[in-house]
């Protein structure tokens, strides 16, 4: 058998270099990102008729209340955000040994789980002009007294879909990006914050 | 005061063309050697919003001139003694600069050299920078011999709709002789041609209350709604805040309105939710509070800074607006009132108090508004002599008469200009005084005024219509769009504390509506004026070509005409005529055409009515609007897991839909597609392949209900397929036609995997959400895509088996007794990696499609091409792909096209007659079951050596080609190296009954009709029996 001690491929691989400056070359670059690999993702949607019930067992197993608003909450080493009616992306990092679909065994029949660990990339962005840089995307209102930390949204950045939450009133973000349009999205990010100056911080 | 800006000026070495750099290094030994900058010969010693101590060199037409920071080309051009601008539009007729603003019709420049060249640029608002080039337009050989000039003489025949009913005869000659004649001779600047080498940005701003213009109303909305603590922006299109109170002597609370403004800034930049946004263009109003901003970054330097854009088009989220866009003055038609020299009073006002520039030496004000007395007193205070003060109204107020007396200035009441005199520059007007005698009075400088007209324009893009304010002669707004208040100048408070007070207003309540709270904000004492005006839409009997629309050659008498001719609704005047319908949508002249209309017909001009006004209010440039989405970046592109392998293999690439797949793999000595397509195909044929299918849509379905879920959304039944296997599906529209097709397997009680086609996977999982959450929410299934989540590689050919036995993990067994045609399962690969199997073949060969997690798929892919190494193993691409489908008569995108029922495809088997499914009932519509329907049927040329072409039209043998004997098309055509010839599939009008017939593929636009034979769709292994054993 191969050995195979790093199969798992960042799909900016060849796009974005670890430590890598991109744009205007400043001592203090505007925007930091950082790429959270290997984390462990799922999308948990209620089964029909259960969605007390998913609650509940979210509650008792996690230790969270499933928010019914986009919002993420965090519970015990693992948070989930609203993504929709009766979905959510379950989100852990590091990923558990088993797998999410096995992290979350305990919402077997309360819910579909579906791993979406290698679907989406998630990129961390945060530095003193993100908010600037994200306006060059981002339709929906960034601002301190409109989203906070705990906020999140799926909206379109430059017609790639996305869902973001703020995490910390830094500000940092967090973005959740299909893996496909993981470069395009990378091409767009540069293009609106290169004029502070980009930091690639590989997560 | 570019502390305020959002991107502020940086000062930066100027960079020139090469061509323009030449011109410029030559040219500037004269400034530094000094006559060039006393050339600035009209610029005041004193005063005025620029920096003396920097001088900026520019030129136009390729002379050298120097202004200052703090001009516009057009001040500088005045300073400089430049009059003489352009040429009209139609006439050619020599013009020059009207107005001080972006309501400019006849300054109108090229901008810039080479790629930057803009065309159309109003002097009138084109910053200064060091090393500016412009030229002037719309004449051959030079601005002062221009030839086309001799249009003028024709002119007594070229009115309105002149080339419409001169041009008419014969039809043919319109589009190939008369428009381009036409063009070339009319038309403005030129477009660059070569592709922008700036980039441009679109950007998202929200806020409590939007602010449109930073005039004395503007400035005191911001300040009132800005206090509260709201999140406040303010438009201002110049570079500078101020308005009317930066262009105007005035006094506010004792000190001159320039530093008013000044303090005015101050106390905004210092509130920390206050955004100024300068030389932003607020254009358009859409709905639920989204307004459309242009910001210049960086028209005001040579060469934008690295990283940043030229331009940036602004999307503002506003809960409220306050419009204070101000207002625009008007000129007044009389004989010949477009030559070079006269001017708006307003504009003459500016460039004397904010620019430092006297446009002339000896004035003529000729006047209808009390506003006169400004004029009159900036006028003389600049040194400038004042031959005479003309006031159209018979009664002139004490106001004027005190400040013609002291300007030494002769006063004529009830007078008016019957014509300007000269050509290039006026040089004498010819008056005609209350007596009726007529007498020309020399000058080089008239100052006109007509009243103001509000700026109303976005206050109208929802559209709102506005009414007629008879006090005022203008349009005022209302139907005003939600969430717009008006104060100040553009909703008919012309005078300053009028203004100043509505916008203290309306900028609190905009705040309150928002809920908060604040208090009024003290409103400054101003100095006393009179802003009464008597509307004169036209000088009668006067002599020359009268204008209204200056930058479209519109004359009054145009507007007769149209009258005459029976044009009654306004919308049909300004299209006979053109009347505000050039770049700046007649912002001068809109308001003096509909007076003209109303007179023409008799009406009043409340009843006549205003023409539209819609986005953009100032020209856009298409690249602003475009942003960073050009060339490659025009859409996102989808990769899927093994492109950057298959770059590094040299492979070409096609788009399919989002998608970047890879089309072939070229190798060494290989000169076009075919030969590579040719060894791809052959290699699958003979031994094995590697194509990626990650891009094949993949939704993820679960559910007690899951099973039922799909025999309601496909054709066949499902219930019956057993966990580990997998099955070919189709999926009707609601209207019978077929939507996609696909694979589905079973992979556990309760979860399925289904597969669509590249193309249509979005369609069809919000086709299958619909069903879920619409039809029949009862049922309990969940839908996810999963496309991302899994790398899929398709590997085909009689050696697949060899290959993946040394990528599958060994306890997993798939022998064809273990894992037989049609299998499904879940395994591992690599030594530990998840995987799925799943026995499907598109190429009709023993294939395997194998799914691993996507972050694994390069690494599963390398590991799959190194396995096969020893068995001759290909990567093969969407050309390999798609003849090997058409070899084995599998249809896709090109037959289902929206227009096809499964019967049409051969795929009428797949109907079930045994459970209900979406389309079951329109698929069995009469006409869709006729026995004449265009059928599938694959074609092969009755030549061998013919090459067959997609979209050719199928004619009996015996018929000769026309449209009547149309009988279905060729939709896909490969070559097949297998069988060496070129193969089709086609839809043909009772096609399966005619296999063995010949008919004609008729291709007229590509030229040639080819003989083919008609036979079954299948090419290649009809039997089916490579694919299994």
């Amino acid at each position: 058998m191969a050995n195979i001690d790093q199969p798992f491929l960042s799909a900016l691989a060849g796009a974005a270099a670890a430590g890598g400056r991109y744009g205007r070359h400043s001592t203090w670059p505007g925007v930091v990102v950082s790429e959270i690999r290997e984390a462990g993702l799922a999308v948990v949607t209620a089964r029909k008729g259960h969605r007390g019930d998913l609650i509940a067992a979210v509650r008792s197993g996690f230790g969270v209340d499933l928010p019914a608003t986009p919002r993420r909450v965090v519970g015990e080493e693992i948070a989930f955000v609203w993504v929709g009616p009766d979905q959510w992306l379950a989100a852990q990092h590091p990923a558990p040994k088993d797998g999410m679909e096995a992290r979350l065994a305990p919402l077997v029949g309360l819910a579909a789980l579906v791993d979406q660990s290698h679907g989406r990339t998630l990129l961390a962005l945060t530095g003193p002009r993100v908010r600037d840089a994200l306006a060059k995307g981002v339709p929906i209102d960034l601002h301190p007294r409109a989203f906070r930390p705990g906020d999140a949204a799926s909206t379109l950045i430059a017609h790639i879909p996305v869902h973001l939450w703020q995490v910390d009133d830094r500000p940092s973000y967090e973005f959740a990006i299909a893996r496909s349009l993981a470069q395009s999205f990378w091409q767009w990010l540069m293009a609106a914050a290169a004029e502070w100056g980009v930091q690639f911080a590989d997560g | 005061m570019s502390d305020q800006t959002s991107s502020s000026h940086r000062p930066k070495p100027p960079q020139f063309s090469r061509a323009g750099q030449s011109a410029l290094v030559e040219a500037r030994g004269q400034i530094d050697s000094g006559p060039a900058r006393r050339r600035q010969s009209n610029r005041l010693p004193t005063g005025g919003l620029i920096e003396r101590a920097q001088t900026l060199t520019f030129t136009f037409d390729g002379q050298l001139y120097a202004g200052h920071p703090g001009d516009t080309l057009a001040s500088a051009m005045l300073a400089n003694g430049v009059h003489l601008v352009g040429r009209s539009f139609k006439y050619h007729r020599p013009r020059g600069i009207l107005t001080a603003g972006p309501e400019e019709p006849n300054a109108l420049v090229e901008l810039r050299e080479g790629a930057r060249r803009e065309p159309n640029t109003r002097a009138t608002t084109a910053e200064l920078y060091d090393g500016l080039i412009a030229a002037s337009q719309n004449r051959w050989p030079s601005l002062r011999c221009d030839l086309m000039a001799i249009n003028s003489l024709f002119a007594p025949i070229m009115s309105a709709g002149f080339y419409y009913k001169t041009f008419m005869w014969p039809a043919a000659f319109w589009e190939k002789v008369y428009e381009p004649m036409i063009r070339r001779a009319a038309g403005l600047g030129r477009a660059a041609g070569d592709a922008d080498p700036d980039t441009y940005e679109k950007a998202n701003l929200h806020c409590d209350v939007l602010v449109i213009g930073g005039g004395a109303a503007g400035l005191m909305a911001a300040l009132a709604a800005g206090r509260t603590g709201l999140r406040v922006v303010l438009c201002e299109q110049d570079f500078r805040l101020g308005g009317r109170l930066i262009a105007d002597n005035r006094v506010l609370n004792d000190r001159s309105s320039a530093d008013w403004v000044a303090q005015m800034a101050a106390e905004l930049a210092a509130l920390p939710d206050v955004r100024i946004l300068l030389r932003s263009t607020v254009f358009g109003v859409y709905d639920h509070g989204t307004y459309a901003a242009l910001e210049r970054v960086n028209d005001h330097v040579a060469v934008p800074p690295e990283y940043e854009p030229r331009q940036r088009l602004w999307r503002i989220h506003a809960r409220r607006c306050v419009l204070a866009a101000g207002a625009i003055e008007r000129p007044l038609v009389f004989g010949d009132n477009d030559r070079p020299g006269v001017m708006l009073a307003g504009a003459v006002r500016t460039y004397l108090n904010r620019y430092a520039v006297a446009p002339g030496r000896r004035a003529v004000v000729f006047s209808t508004s009390d506003e006169t007395a400004a004029t009159v007193s900036d006028l003389a205070r600049a040194g400038i002599a004042i031959a005479a003060v003309i006031d159209a109204r018979g009664t002139v107020p004490p106001g004027i008469e005190v400040a013609a007396r002291v300007a030494g200035a002769r006063l004529i009441a009830g007078g008016a200009i019957v014509r300007a005199l000269g050509r290039a520059r006026v040089r004498a007007v010819a008056v005609r005084t209350a007596t009726g005698a007529t007498e020309q009075i020399g000058c080089d400088l008239v100052c006109v005024c007509g009243g103001w007209t509000p700026s109303i324009h976005l206050a109208s893009h929802l559209g709102g219509r506005p009414v007629w304010n008879d006090r005022l002669a203008a349009f005022i707004p209302a139907g005003l769009p939600d969430g717009m208040a008006v104060a100040g100048a553009a909703n008919g408070q012309l005078a300053l504390a009028d203004a100043l007070a509505a916008g203290a207003a309306v900028g609190l309540e905009a705040a309150h509506q928002c809920g908060a709270s604040g208090q009024p904000a003290e409103v400054p004492a101003t100095d006393g004026e009179s802003t009464v005006n008597t509307a004169l839409w036209r000088v009668r009997s006067a002599r020359g070509k009268a204008f209204v629309d200056l930058q479209n050659d519109v004359t009054d008498e145009d507007v007769a005409l149209a009258g005459h001719e029976g044009f009654r609704a306004v919308e049909h005047l300004k299209r006979y005529t053109t009347l505000g319908m050039a770049t700046d949508q007649g912002k001068t002249s809109n308001i003096t055409g509909l007076a003209l209309m109303a007179e023409f017909t008799a009406k009043p001009i409340a009843q006549t009515g205003s023409t539209t006004f819609r986005p953009p209010f100032t020209p856009v440039a298409i690249g602003a609007l475009a942003g960073s989405h050009r060339g490659k970046e025009f859409r996102p592109s989808r990769l899927p897991p093994s492109h950057s392998w298959a770059c590094q293999r040299g492979a070409h690439f096609v788009e399919a839909g989002q998608w970047l797949r890879a089309q072939f793999f070229p190798q060494p000595g290989e000169t076009d597609w075919l030969s590579s397509h040719n060894r791809e195909v052959r290699t699958v044929r003979s031994r094995v392949g590697l194509c990626d299918v990650s891009t094949l849509g993949k939704i993820d379905v679960q559910g007690a209900d899951a099973a039922e879920f799909l025999d309601r959304v496909y054709t066949s039944s499902w219930k019956a397929l057993a966990i580990g296997k997998a099955r070919y599906g189709l999926m009707l529209r609601e209207d019978g036609m077929v939507l996609d097709d696909g694979t589905i397997a079973r992979l556990a009680a309760g979860r399925y995997v289904v597969t669509t086609t590249t193309a249509n996977a979005a369609k069809v999982l919000a086709h299958m959400e619909l069903c879920a959450q619409w039809l029949w929410p009862e049922l309990d299934v969940q839908l996810s895509s999963v496309t991302d989540t899994w790398a899929q590689f398709a590997l085909a050919g009689p050696l697949a088996r060899h290959v993946l036995s040394k990528v599958v993990d060994g306890q997993h067994a798939i022998s064809d007794a273990a894992f037989p045609y049609l299998a499904a399962g879940q395994l591992t690969v690599m030594g530990g990696l998840p995987a799925r199997l799943f026995r499907i073949s598109y190429s009709g060969e023993l294939a395997y499609e194998i799914a691993v997690p996507a972050g694994y798929g390069e690494t599963v892919w390398r590991h799959m091409m190194e396995s096969g190494r020893e068995f001759g193993i290909e990567p093969y691409g969407t050309e390999a792909l798609g003849s090997m489908r058409i070899e084995k008569g599998h249809v896709a995108g090109n037959e289902i096209n929206g227009q096809t029922t499964a019967r049409d495809l051969g795929l009428g088997r797949m109907l079930s007659g045994a459970k209900d499914f979406v389309g079951r009932a329109m698929a069995q519509r009469p006409g869709l079951m006729a026995a004449d329907r265009p059928r599938l049927v694959g074609l092969k040329p009755v030549n061998r050596q013919d090459r067959l072409r997609a979209g050719a039209h199928f004619i009996r043998a015996d018929a000769k080609p026309s449209g009547r004997e149309d009988e279905g098309y060729m939709t896909s055509v490969a070559f097949s190296p297998t069988l060496d010839h070129w193969v089709g599939l086609g839809l043909l009008v009772r096609g399966p009954e005619r296999h063995g017939e010949r008919v004609h593929a008729c291709d007229p636009v590509r030229g040639g009709n080819v003989a083919v034979e008609v036979c079954h769709p299948v090419f290649y292994d009809p039997a089916g029996e490579r694919l299994r054993g």
